[in-house]
């Protein structure tokens, strides 16, 4: 499940505050859109909302700031970047290793993970 | 044990100038990431998955130095990312040694070798090499062959220039005990100072999200891989941190123990969790909530979490808040019984 992609409508049912939450936990870059119209696209890394004005952090696509803008500012959080956390790297890897390992037992015939599985299974 | 003395002396002048002066909470080793960019992807990891113009930026030495003399920790770990990438890694390590800081710097070694003339030996630094264990499960660790041998070949080279070397191990559930034992001894056979180990957490960023250790089972399998311990086996950490993974002792969490600075600022509220950053380390000290976090306070991302960098101030501290925390460390040291 990935937000990539994802333009959010701010309504009674999804607040700015919340979407704020959904971009600070999101692995990607994000386009902010500004109430003057404008947008920046950055990381948004930090976010705070015990102050007395609110605000997010980012770095922008080039990396320059962090820059500090406050919620009063923004319109919405559009997920225009690549969610970097998305994918299943791991998944492909042990599958990659498991028929490699299969090969290798089934040429050799020996167990299929020749390792030792301990007491809890392998 | 493998600690040096000279670092058990610093270390426990510090903590008992800390309770002098009667600080509740106090940092004991800071986690200073320079950068995020790494020469591996391990499927464990939640800390590479950022945005190119992240990955290609890092801290500046000036930046790593204030945030040292900001916090004050007589120890300082050097993770990242990959630090042997960060560009000023000779200088960072330089001028931390001249401050008399123990240095911990965390590596996958790949690049140590070919590094090492950085670097001059010294007590203050030590390299701390990745290893998860025997050469077929680093390397699936690690999703990539041949790095276990890379590694090893690292460790000898630093070794054979008079450097510390320890090695730094993660956990995760499916690791097998009788191969643990075998790791530790063909790690004390390279001729490392000690080892350090720790289970992993469960990112949640970090693509494996299938096999990271509940508390159970944590308990479970460090009681199987560590009791019977051989007389061999050096821990570069404290007994007592190793007992509360076994399930002998029990601790709360200590998240300003091990505070982290890198590019973002001070992280909330610990090296693990990332609920935001604050821009100085007194403000990290003086508005994190703490009492949100560790296990009484029912948080549920708290609840299985007994990794070291939450754990082991705490045991360290528990050693010199009584005589009897003493008396313990002590005990274990000696009889070398865990």
């Amino acid at each position: 499940m990935t937000l990539e992609g994802w333009v959010p409508q701010i309504n009674e049912y999804m607040s700015l505050s919340d979407v704020v939450e959904f971009a600070f936990d999101y692995r990607g870059n994000t386009t902010v859109v500004k109430g003057d119209g404008s947008e920046i696209v950055g990381y948004i890394f930090n976010r705070n909302v015990d102050t007395p004005e609110p605000f997010i952090q980012l770095f922008d696509e080039q990396g320059d700031g962090p820059f500090t803008i406050p919620y009063r500012d923004i319109v919405n959080i559009k997920f225009t970047g690549k969610d970097t956390a998305a994918g299943n790297s791991w998944k492909a890897w042990v599958e990659r290793k498991e028929k490699e390992r299969a090969l290798r037992a089934a040429e050799s015939g020996v167990d299929r993970l020749g390792r030792d599985p301990g007491p809890h299974g392998g | 044990m493998s600690v040096p003395v000279s670092q058990m002396v610093t270390v426990a002048g510090y903590i008992i100038r800390q309770k002098l002066n009667g600080r509740k909470r106090y940092p004991l080793v800071l986690m200073l990431e320079p950068l995020f960019r790494c020469n591996l992807a391990c499927a464990g990891c939640g800390k590479i998955q950022y945005p190119a113009q992240i990955l290609k930026k890092h801290l500046t030495v000036e930046q790593c130095l204030k945030a040292v003399d900001e916090c004050g920790a007589p120890i300082v770990s050097i993770p990242g990312g990959e630090p042997l990438m960060y560009p000023d890694i000779d200088k960072l390590v330089q001028a931390l040694v001249k401050r008399k800081k123990y240095i911990y710097l965390c590596t996958n070694a790949i690049l140590l070798e070919e590094k090492l003339h950085l670097f001059s030996p010294s007590k203050y630094l030590t390299f701390s090499v990745h290893m998860d264990g025997l050469r077929e499960d680093h390397d699936e660790a690690v999703c990539r062959d041949g790095v276990f041998d890379e590694a090893v070949g690292g460790i000898k080279a630093a070794l054979a220039r008079g450097f510390r070397v320890t090695t730094n191990t993660t956990l995760f559930d499916g690791a097998s005990p009788l191969r643990m034992r075998q790791f530790f001894d063909e790690m004390m056979n390279l001729g490392v100072e000690g080892m350090m180990l720790s289970p992993g957490y469960s990112y949640s960023k970090a693509p494996d999200q299938e096999h990271f250790l509940r508390q159970a089972r944590t308990n479970q399998l460090f009681h199987e891989m560590l009791s019977k311990a051989s007389r061999r086996w050096k821990f570069n950490q404290s007994p007592l941190f190793l007992r509360f993974l076994m399930g002998k002792q029990d601790f709360e969490c200590t998240p300003w123990g091990n505070p982290t600075f890198n590019m973002f600022g001070w992280q909330r509220p610990c090296y693990l969790l990332q609920e935001g950053y604050a821009a100085s380390f007194q403000e990290l000290m003086d508005t994190t909530p703490w009492e949100n976090y560790g296990k009484k306070s029912g948080n549920e991302k708290c609840r299985d979490c007994m990794v070291h960098c939450g754990y082991e101030a705490t045991a360290v501290d528990y050693t010199f808040s009584s005589l009897k925390g003493l008396a313990e460390t002590v005990a274990v040291t000696l009889t070398g019984k865990l």
